[in-house]
């Protein structure tokens, strides 16, 4: 359900501004120009936070602040000052009736939006019904590291993805960066000086903008102080170095969600390829396996009639992959598609190893795999 | 609201209006000789020329760099004569171009009023950018949004001018934003300590603020 944010404000101005402040958010904003109208709606609406004006005709914010205290029904909606009314003496007589926040005017609109997202859930608009991203979109990754060497070893690791890698060297700019475009995945050096990437991970993550970015901690293996500091902070995922770009690249793919079937899955003419990496754990397993059957049937919908299994880059059969195979021939043959396997040297002496692969033949490209069908 | 020939004052607050003013003032910094009047103000006044310039500059410097992410700089401080003070006076604006004025009072330690004047097309200006309209967006009600927008700002900064009152000790209450449309008008207030005019820039724009006051015993 939307959330409604209730705008209590004799100017209209300020009504506006506060629309648009939220305009991009899944939330509905509703208006009241007094006190008044500003408990009849709450009543009617029962809002998830209020942003409460104090000098207003008719019925100021104070007395109607009192007055929704004092009401079972309403009392626990949050409420946020926001006045030009400031000063010692009114912060402190508008915090004892019990306000959560307080906002003095002029304010900045990321101001308001970042008040109201400590006190309610608020999320970029169309959140709630994403479009996935696919592993070949080119999503942006932020880089934070003070050393530029690391920053390059990141952009090159990923150049033969689409990926947008983006390096900046301190969190100053990382989060004016983030002001500007919300990146897709920060990766963030726990060695800058001064605890910074803790206190970059805290901003970053109380900023409505950016609190649901994957954020990775990136530290040399050895640093076991420096990353029990960062995981206590929250970092739950953290990278060690020297990289691992196979493994950084699936966690990324995981974090930002990516639909990775394009990885694996291509339909050529009359062939559908399943390509299986080097690295075939049981997370790879797992995607490939989520994705074969849509793919096998979107392959067919399409006059796909032949499929190759192409196992060239895996490093060593395991009982994970030999599942797999199993499971992908079998829907082969429920389908009538006919299917041939491509593998290197390794796998074909591994699958002699196993009962169940002891009998499977592999060409030695995907060009004689698609000759034999 | 009254109304004299074409001049609409809603506020009467410590102030009367006339029009065609013509008492001279002077700019603070061509003041060379000492004027005796302004020194026994100054002496009995419980905020120098200095700070208060400071508060007004800062509260305008504020409001326009948080709210229209823009610049404004201090073009000239008018110090005025004592006896000049309840006196209608020419504002170093264009007055015989279409006025808006906005205005916010603030009662306690100290009581007074500011008035920010300026010309309806930089109001016009400002509202567009306050609310991120283009000129042609205000249309017939284009008068309330004006007004309505002036207003708002005329709080923020007699907020946060008097928010820095009161963190000095002085507490005050503010009270509703009201506007003053017209042209050729000017000030007269009854009962005023203390006056003191500044032209502001922005963007090539002047526009003036008028802050009257006087301590509650």
């Amino acid at each position: 359900m939307r959330l409604k944010i209730l705008t209590v404000d004799d100017s209209k101005t300020v009504r506006i501004i506060v629309k648009k402040s939220f305009k991009t958010f899944d939330c509905e904003v509703h208006e009241a120009q007094n006190g008044v109208e500003g408990l009849a709606m709450a009543a009617k609406i029962n809002p998830d936070v209020i942003l409460l004006d104090i000098t207003m005709p008719v019925m100021d914010g104070v007395e109607m602040l009192t007055k929704l205290k004092s009401d079972p029904t309403l009392k626990s909606i949050p409420v946020i000052m926001l006045t030009a009314e400031a000063g010692r003496e009114n912060v402190m007589k508008i915090a004892k009736i019990g306000v959560r926040d307080y906002i003095v005017k002029p304010f900045k609109e990321e101001v308001l939006q970042d008040k109201v997202s400590r006190v309610v859930d608020l999320r970029p608009a169309g959140e709630a019904e994403p479009v996935q991203k696919k592993i070949d979109d080119p999503i942006d990754i932020l880089v934070v590291d003070d050393k530029p060497a690391i920053i390059e070893q990141i952009k090159s690791g990923f150049s033969h993805t689409p990926w947008n890698v983006h390096g900046v060297s301190s969190t100053g700019e990382a989060i004016d960066f983030c002001q500007k475009n919300v990146p897709d995945c920060i990766i963030i050096s726990l060695s800058i000086p001064e605890d910074a990437a803790i206190t970059l991970f805290r901003i970053i993550r109380s900023n409505a903008k950016t609190k649901y970015v994957p954020l990775f901690g990136l530290s040399v293996k050895t640093a076991i102080e420096e990353q029990q500091r960062a995981q206590q902070a929250g970092f739950s995922t953290i990278i060690s170095k020297p990289i691992d770009f196979e493994d950084l690249e699936n966690k990324i793919g995981k974090a930002v969600n990516l639909d990775a079937s394009g990885k694996y899955f291509k339909m050529d003419g009359t062939f559908m390829t399943v390509k299986l990496p080097g690295t075939c754990n049981a997370g790879v397993v797992n995607d490939v396996s989520a994705h074969l059957k849509e793919k096998t049937s979107e392959a067919v919908n399409s006059g796909i009639s032949n499929v190759v299994f192409d196992a060239q880059e895996v490093k060593s059969l395991n009982m994970d992959v030999i599942k797999l195979l199993l499971q992908s021939m079998k829907m082969c043959r429920d389908l009538s598609l006919k299917y041939a396997l491509a593998g290197n040297a390794q796998i074909k002496d591994d699958s002699r190893k196993f009962e169940e692969s002891k009998d499977w033949i592999f060409c030695d490209t995907v060009a004689d795999a698609k000759a034999t069908l | 609201m009254l109304s004299l020939g074409g001049i609409s004052i809603v506020h009467a607050f410590l102030t009367q209006s006339i029009t065609f003013p013509s008492k001279p003032f002077r700019k603070a910094n061509d003041i060379k000789g000492i004027n005796l009047n302004i020194l026994k103000m100054q002496q009995t006044f419980p905020i120098n020329d200095k700070d208060l310039e400071a508060l007004a500059n800062n509260a305008l410097t504020t409001v326009f760099d948080t709210m229209l992410d823009t610049k404004v700089s201090l073009n000239e401080s008018i110090i005025l004569e004592s006896e000049s003070y309840n006196k209608g006076l020419v504002l170093p604006l264009d007055t015989t171009q279409p006025l808006v004025t906005g205005t916010v009072g603030f009662i306690g330690k100290l009581t007074g009023i500011i008035y920010i004047f300026m010309n309806l097309p930089f109001a016009e200006k400002l509202t567009c950018k306050l609310l991120d309209m283009e000129p042609d967006d205000l249309d017939s009600e284009s008068t309330e949004t004006v007004n309505d927008a002036l207003g708002e700002l005329t709080n923020m900064i007699v907020g946060t001018f008097k928010n820095e009152l009161s963190d000095k000790g002085f507490h005050c209450r503010m009270t509703i934003p009201s506007i003053l449309r017209g042209s050729n008008y000017t000030i007269e207030p009854v009962e005023v300590a203390l006056r003191r005019i500044y032209q502001f820039e922005c963007e090539g724009s002047p526009f003036v603020i008028d802050i009257l006051m006087k301590e509650e015993d």
